[in-house]
């Protein structure tokens, strides 16, 4: 049964990929929704499979590592494969009726749609460093083609500058993965942690941990490697912005997180991990500070992705060197940010797709007096906005609650100050739109309404985000759950 | 108390507030005018036909209520009861329709807190009522809406409501001695305190203000004068009393002798007497004169109360003396007041007859021998004999009482003297020839009738007012002789 | 699922599912979405005092669920809670028939009503929270709620009011957070507990637990408009008028001044508060507030805004009679959350049927008010003299408790507080029953709407003087059983160890 489930995962998102390549934008569309009902059916199959069996490890075509594809099936994967499979279709459904199909290189959306997917699910499942690398290499691609689907001077500008910075990232991980290879000779990360443990570590081998990490910062656009996200994530359309803010930056920060939690403990140091912190700590008032500052709508909420992310990085200093539980709280806020930020800020981008559709403006100033119209997507925006402000009962509070608790527990109060003030400067940005939509002036009598499912979409995601804080017990439970032994 | 009378003591208090039904429909605003000698009739009744000792309780109301009378509050109750039905039938006379329902209603509320607060045993019964009184009066004062009535309405309701809140503290601090939410307790608990003189000073002054105590009187010749002529015989005849009840059901008297309170009350008493009419003298309006005399009045009444705080054993009798007192200067006053709004008949013989009837409660106030003043003032001179008290001031009393004596009687012809100067002549409408009628006869005869304390000493009155007849008279000879002299000495310039 | 799990997860759906069904109507919708609203408040009154019974009569009422590891949603009906759900209960009911009438006409009424029943769901919930976290999911929730409800109107004050308001409350909101988060890692999750849970700390604690406290008291104080976290109140003024009287009355300010009852009832417990010495800091900001409020409203010409620097005087008797650390004292106090919220929602929508009958705003302009106005006239003066504490109104009956609380503990000062408070309240508050009453009108009204033969709307009337009237019942008859200081009674003979 799993064995069904896991191909279904993995390569069907190729084989969707390829027939959506081979036929134009309509037909596309009804691949794809195929496609996607099927994507999610198997994600819920897994997910409850694990739920109930706990993870396992996978070994595809049953050679092991180095040879073979080992796949690390545990909750958190699972989770994120979920979570993956949701917030894509959701962007999906919203693209193909969002998307112009009267536009030629629309239709080359579908197959970079499903190529992302497919480099998702092998980034979540990934057991080894080289994998891994392969899966973020088809994201960065798929990604970057997305950005450029675009069409004007400037998407291409922006897709172009996407590229560069994905493309140093990953030489810079690749340059680790290298050393890293050459130190233990092998590239499982279960490998490399028990060769580790083994007793047999040298000096100088917090380097490539560096270089992987520092090229995995670039990917994930971490403070000041930021430069890159806004232009690539605004002026990209909504459904794309969506996918790339959700998902896309989470996947290099996911594989970072991973070498850390397995390698860190050894590898890295205090310093390292405060400095990372730091950088985290940075981003959130910068980026939080220039969203507040924008004028475009779609830019408050890329320059938001900026601090949200900023936030992720957090994880590195308090999991280093603090107890088994307090490093655990960290881990479980840490993943309920990325999931809470996912969905609202998929629910954000959709929303903000609807609302410049319907007043025909990407200002924030072109919102005036468009709360009167009662627009759904408004409500959808802000209801995102609450769970990125980290206020209850949402996600983002929940994730919030147990890094400020792990903070605490673990002495180190400096990020309490971090993570309430970017708070508060999240709420200064989310408060400037909703502020502009309650102004009453009597020139806004143009609104185009779009249809129900353009706005039911996102009210759909930010409802999952903000209920998530209710539920976080119950799906951190699934996160949490112990291998069952090595094989399948 | 018995089942029958328990309606009454409701009623007493509700109808007045029930008949504010009328001022819902502009219709009915006339019927309302009518109405409003009827309303203190349940207390009346009360006063008049129920023995006194009787209570109610309610043990809902505010934080446990208790209602009920003693021999003090029913001379209190049947004052008020009285004199605001006289009122009542004035004003029906008097009113024009300016802002008429306005007027009803307040005269209403005031009713009701006037005559609540004398049947309260209870301290948020107590204070609710004498809170309802005291702003309700307001409306009043400031009834004629003209400049000078703000002002003094502005005044009234400035000193009313720093009285009330040295009421509250001083109440609240009584009562958490106490520990109880009675009236009744709170004369031992004072007497027994550590902080005393606080809690006395509060209740001292707080009442003090309703009572016209000196320095604390501003508010009273500036609002007197300015309301309308039944209401400013309610406020000096009745409200005025309910400060002087004040301290009479909370201070300590007959637990502790506290021969320096007494003193102090008593110079306050003589200070507010002599000096009241010194400055009465100089009014030029007639109730103007009258406000001064009563608070002249109500200095002779805090000389009582000096001295029944100064001696514990003689608090009952004196109180006794007071409830007559009171009675007597209420009806008188309220006369006296009545009496400035009517117009002089056409007839000479008519004006004199008049003029007498208007005189007499004045020569009452003065001790006129064979009136109420007269029983009155022969029963305080009964009791405050220098040697039968023990403090610095007791030996001078006698003299203060002459003092006084001579003082009213001054005032009396001060007021004569303005009133004729401005009286008109005219005629009256029936309900005021009534109301005034009312007033006058009461003080004059009723007052015989009215169930008097029954504390006060037994004396053939008849007998004692000839044989006393030149000690009550002497100051009313010298004060008139004084007056006599001013006259001339004006008369010459 | 008993009864008992259902009861106070239905008390606060009833608001929740009204609000997202009000959402949803169409704009034209006025008579479904007015039988929407008044059906939910109506039911609503009906399960609280269910619950009002149930707990006088001794039975539990409790909804529990993990939401983080570590932290429980509890919802709870104890006495306490129910002082307030009762409170919020009744004047939801009241102000929803005042913001029909009032809001007759005006754009965005989906929008308004909304988020109305939302804020109320919100105070619903901030009554029946069982632990600080429940507590603070609902605080917040309270602050998004309402934010819209004071830019409703739109204009370029509103906004600026909102967002002074925003800034405020949430950075309240962040100091409690860091608070309670600190709270959590030091002790766990604390259920509300009768008698709290210092009463015998490990002294070392006592330093940390202090700054908590004063965190505390900072992120909740802006709500309940603590001196000198007031500064948003009087701003939001600018709210349509029932918005200014549920915030002012029911839902804002008393989230803040209920979560410190919580905080210093049931988490610290009364007497470690008292031991550690920190209600005497509380009761001097409190002290500070009153006196403060109060002389500011002297110098305020805006009807509204008097009103309002009068609330955040009035608000910290609450908190002072916390403070006073004695039976009767926490009897005052508790009692004037309902009676408070009684009497200023009765003067604020008051207010509100002046500007929209006569376009009156200035209490200059008032003069002569009460005779074209008689109803609300009546009703503005008895809240009024209820604020001025004159008896037998409620206001009385608070300061009663409260002084005789302060007298019984030896805190004698708090008396004269008290006196101070009640000479500035009469002092701002009798020349405008002056100008009502006895002022002749002068000028014709600013701007007048006519109802019939009703003074204004039916829908306007109303609720004042059933406010008012419930303002001189809840004085008259305090001593009845269920009257708001029964209750208090009750609540301090259960829940506060003294």
């Amino acid at each position: 049964m799993t064995l069904w489930l896991m191909a279904g995962l993995l390569f069907t998102p190729l084989a969707w990929a390829v027939l959506t390549l081979m036929v134009d934008f309509r037909k596309g569309r009804l691949v794809t929704w195929l496609g996607m009902a099927v994507q999610v059916l198997v994600s819920l199959g897994l997910w409850a499979a694990v739920a109930s069996d706990g993870g396992f490890l996978y070994l595809l075509g049953g050679w092991q590592a180095p040879l073979g594809i080992e796949l690390r099936v545990d909750g958190l994967a699972v989770t994120f494969v979920l979570l993956t499979a949701l917030v894509a279709a959701a962007c999906g459904w919203h693209a193909s009726i969002y998307l112009d199909p009267g536009k030629p290189w629309h239709r080359y959306f579908w197959p970079l749609f499903w190529f992302l997917w497919a480099g998702l699910n092998a980034v979540w499942l990934g057991g080894d460093l080289f994998n891994l690398y392969v899966g973020l290499e088809l994201i960065s691609l798929a990604a970057v083609g997305l950005v450029a689907l675009g069409g004007q001077a400037d998407a291409l500008r922006a897709a172009i500058r996407y590229l560069m910075a994905a493309l140093l990232g990953s030489l810079a991980y690749l340059l680790g993965v290298a050393l890293i290879y050459g130190q233990f000779g092998t590239l499982s990360l279960a490998g490399v942690t028990e060769l580790m443990n083994s007793g047999d570590a040298q000096s100088g081998q917090t380097f490539p941990l560096v270089l992987m990490l520092l090229g995995l910062a670039l990917k994930t656009a971490l403070f000041p490697m930021h430069g890159w996200l806004p232009p690539a994530h605004g002026i990209a359309k909504s459904p794309v912005s969506a996918l790339l803010s959700a998902l896309v930056v989470k996947a290099s920060f996911y594989i970072a997180a991973r070498l850390w939690l397995d390698l860190g403990g050894e590898l890295g140091g205090f310093a390292l991990a405060q400095l990372i912190g730091v950088l985290g700590s940075l981003a959130i008032i910068w980026g939080s500070w220039l969203a507040f500052r924008q004028t475009k709508l779609k830019q408050v909420v890329a320059y938001s992705s900026v601090a949200q992310i900023g936030y992720l990085f957090l994880l590195f200093p308090l999991t280093w060197g603090v107890t088994e539980a307090i490093s655990l709280q960290a881990q479980q806020g840490i993943t309920l940010q990325v999931i809470s930020h996912a969905l609202a800020k998929a629910a954000m981008f959709l929303a903000a797709g609807n609302l410049i559709m319907s007043v025909g403006s990407n200002r924030v100033d072109a919102l005036a007096g468009v709360s009167r119209f009662l627009p759904f997507s408004l409500f959808s925006f802000g209801l995102a906005g609450v769970s990125l402000m980290g206020l209850p009962p949402t996600g983002g509070f929940a994730a919030k609650w147990l890094l400020l608790q792990a903070s605490l527990a673990s002495g180190q109060w400096w990020w309490l100050a971090v993570l309430l003030a970017g708070g508060l400067l999240s709420a200064a940005y989310v408060f400037r739109v909703y502020r502009a939509s309650f102004i009453e002036s009597t020139d806004t009598d143009q609104f185009y309404h779009p249809s129900r499912s353009l706005e039911v979409i996102p009210m759909i995601l930010a409802l999952m985000s903000l209920g998530l804080g209710l539920v976080a017990e119950p799906v951190l439970s699934v996160m949490s759950l112990p291998f069952e032994g090595g094989g399948q | 108390m018995t089942l029958f009378s328990a309606p009454f003591v409701l009623l007493s208090v509700m109808l007045p507030l029930a008949s504010m039904v009328l001022s819902c429909r502009t219709e009915w605003q006339r019927g309302y005018r009518y109405c409003l000698p009827l309303l203190p009739l349940p207390a009346l009744l009360l006063g008049v036909a129920v023995e006194p000792g009787w209570w109610l309780e309610l043990p809902g109301l505010l934080i446990g209520g208790l209602w009920g009378a003693d021999d003090l509050r029913r001379a209190f109750l049947v004052l008020t009861a009285m004199l605001w039905l006289i009122g009542g039938v004035f004003a029906i006379g008097y009113l024009k329709d300016h802002h008429l329902r306005r007027f009803c209603v307040f005269w209403s509320l005031t009713l009701a807190g006037n005559l609540g607060l004398i049947i309260s045993l209870d301290i948020a019964s107590f204070y609710s009522f004498f809170a309802l009184m005291t702003f309700a009066g307001y409306g009043l004062v400031v009834h004629e809406g003209t400049d000078e009535a703000n002002r003094a309405g502005r005044v009234y309701l400035g000193m009313a409501v720093v009285g009330e809140m040295a009421i509250l503290s001083g109440l609240l601090m009584a009562a958490q001695l106490a520990g109880s939410g009675l009236l009744a307790n709170l004369p031992a608990a004072i007497a027994g305190a550590d902080r005393q003189w606080l809690i006395m000073l509060l209740l001292l002054a707080g009442f003090g203000v309703k009572a016209g105590l000196p320095l604390l009187h501003f508010w009273l010749p500036l609002a007197h004068p300015v309301a309308p002529t039944p209401a400013s015989a309610v406020l000096s005849g009745a409200m005025i009393k309910a400060g002087l009840l004040g301290w009479l059901v909370t201070l300590p008297f007959g637990e502790v002798s506290l021969p320096g309170w007494g003193n102090a009350l008593v110079i306050l008493g003589a200070v507010g007497s002599l000096g009241g009419a010194l400055l009465g003298v100089r009014q030029q309006r007639p109730k103007a004169v009258l406000a001064y005399s009563s608070i002249s009045q109500m200095g002779l009444m805090t000389l009582m109360v000096g001295a029944a705080l100064a001696n514990a054993d003689y608090a009952g009798p004196l109180f006794a003396v007071m409830a007559l007192y009171v009675l007597h200067h209420g009806l008188a006053k309220g006369s006296l007041f009545l009496s400035t709004a009517m117009a002089l008949p056409t007839s000479r013989g008519g004006q004199w007859l008049l003029w007498l009837l208007i005189a007499l409660p004045g020569l009452s106030l003065a001790g006129l021998p064979f009136t109420s003043g007269a029983a009155s003032k022969l029963a305080m001179k009964e009791l405050l004999k220098p040697d039968s008290f023990g403090f610095a001031m007791a030996p001078y009393l006698p003299t203060l009482m002459s003092a006084g004596a001579v003082a009213t009687m001054l005032l009396v012809w001060r007021f004569l003297w303005v009133q004729r100067a401005v009286a008109g002549v005219g005629s009256n409408p029936a309900f005021m020839w009534l109301g005034w009628g009312l007033a006058t006869a009461s003080s004059l005869i009723l007052f015989w009738w009215l169930p008097w304390p029954e504390a006060v000493p037994e004396k053939a009155w008849l007998s004692a007012m000839v044989y006393e007849a030149w000690s009550l008279f002497w100051p009313m000879l010298l004060a008139t002789v004084i007056a006599a002299l001013a006259w001339r000495s004006v008369k010459q310039r | 699922m008993t009864l008992s799990v259902l009861m106070p997860v239905f008390a606060l759906m009833t608001s929740l599912l009204a609000s997202v069904i009000l959402f949803a109507l169409p704009e034209k919708g006025y008579r479904l979405r007015t039988i929407i609203n008044l059906a939910a408040a109506i039911l609503k009154i009906a399960l609280v005092g269910v619950m009002i019974w149930g707990v006088a009569h001794g039975r539990e009422y409790e909804a529990a669920f993990t939401m983080v590891p570590g932290v429980e949603f509890v919802l709870r009906a104890d006495a306490l809670s129910m002082l307030f759900a009762g409170l919020s209960a009744l004047l939801w009911l009241l102000t929803t028939i005042y913001a029909v009438g009032y809001l007759e006409d005006s754009p965005n009424r989906s929008r308004f009503f909304g988020f109305f029943s939302l804020c109320v769901a919100s105070t619903m919930g901030i009554a029946l929270a069982g632990n600080l976290f429940t507590f603070f999911l609902f605080y917040e929730m309270l602050t998004l709620s309402t934010y819209p409800l004071v830019v409703h109107r739109g204009t370029t004050k509103a906004l600026r009011a909102g967002r002074n308001y925003i800034i405020y409350t949430l950075t309240g909101g962040a100091v409690l957070l860091f608070a309670i988060a600190w709270l959590h890692g030091l002790v766990g999750d604390l259920r509300f507990q009768e008698g709290g849970y210092f009463s015998d700390v490990d002294p070392s604690l006592n330093g940390p637990l202090t700054i908590i406290f004063v965190l505390m008291m900072v992120g909740l104080g802006v709500k309940a408009a603590l001196v000198p976290f007031h500064g948003w109140l009087p701003q939001a003024m600018v709210a349509p008028a029932p918005v200014s009287a549920l915030l002012h009355a029911v839902a804002v300010v008393k989230a803040g001044a209920f979560g410190i009852i919580r905080v210093v009832f049931e988490i610290y417990g009364l007497e470690a508060a008292e031991a550690m010495g920190l209600l005497a800091g509380l009761s001097v900001v409190a002290a500070l507030t009153i006196i403060y409020g109060s002389t500011r409203a002297l110098y305020q010409v805006d009807l509204k805004r008097r009103l309002a620097f009068s609330t955040v005087s009035q608000v910290s008797y609450i908190v002072l009679g916390l403070c006073l650390f004695g039976p009767l004292g926490v009897i005052g106090g508790l009692v004037h959350l309902v009676h408070q919220g009684i009497m200023k929602i009765t003067l604020f929508f008051c207010a509100g049927n002046y500007a929209e009958t006569l376009g009156v705003h200035r209490i200059d302009e008032l003069d002569g008010a009460g005779k074209r106005m008689p109803g609300t006239s009546v009703a503005f003066t008895l809240g009024a003299f209820g604020m001025i504490g004159a008896p037998p109104l409620a206001g009385f009956i608070t300061k009663w408790t409260m002084g005789a609380g302060a007298l019984e503990v030896g805190m004698d000062w708090v008396v004269a507080v008290l006196v101070i408070s009640s000479l500035l309240n009469a002092a701002y508050f009798l020349p405008i029953l002056h100008r009502l009453w006895f002022a002749e009108q002068c000028e014709p009204w600013p701007h007048e709407r006519r109802w019939g033969r009703l003074e204004t709307s039916a829908w306007l009337l109303w609720p004042p003087l059933i406010t008012a009237t419930l303002m001189v019942l809840a004085g008259l008859l305090a001593n009845v059983p269920f009257s708001p200081l029964s209750w208090a009674e009750l609540i301090v003979l259960r829940e506060v160890a003294l």
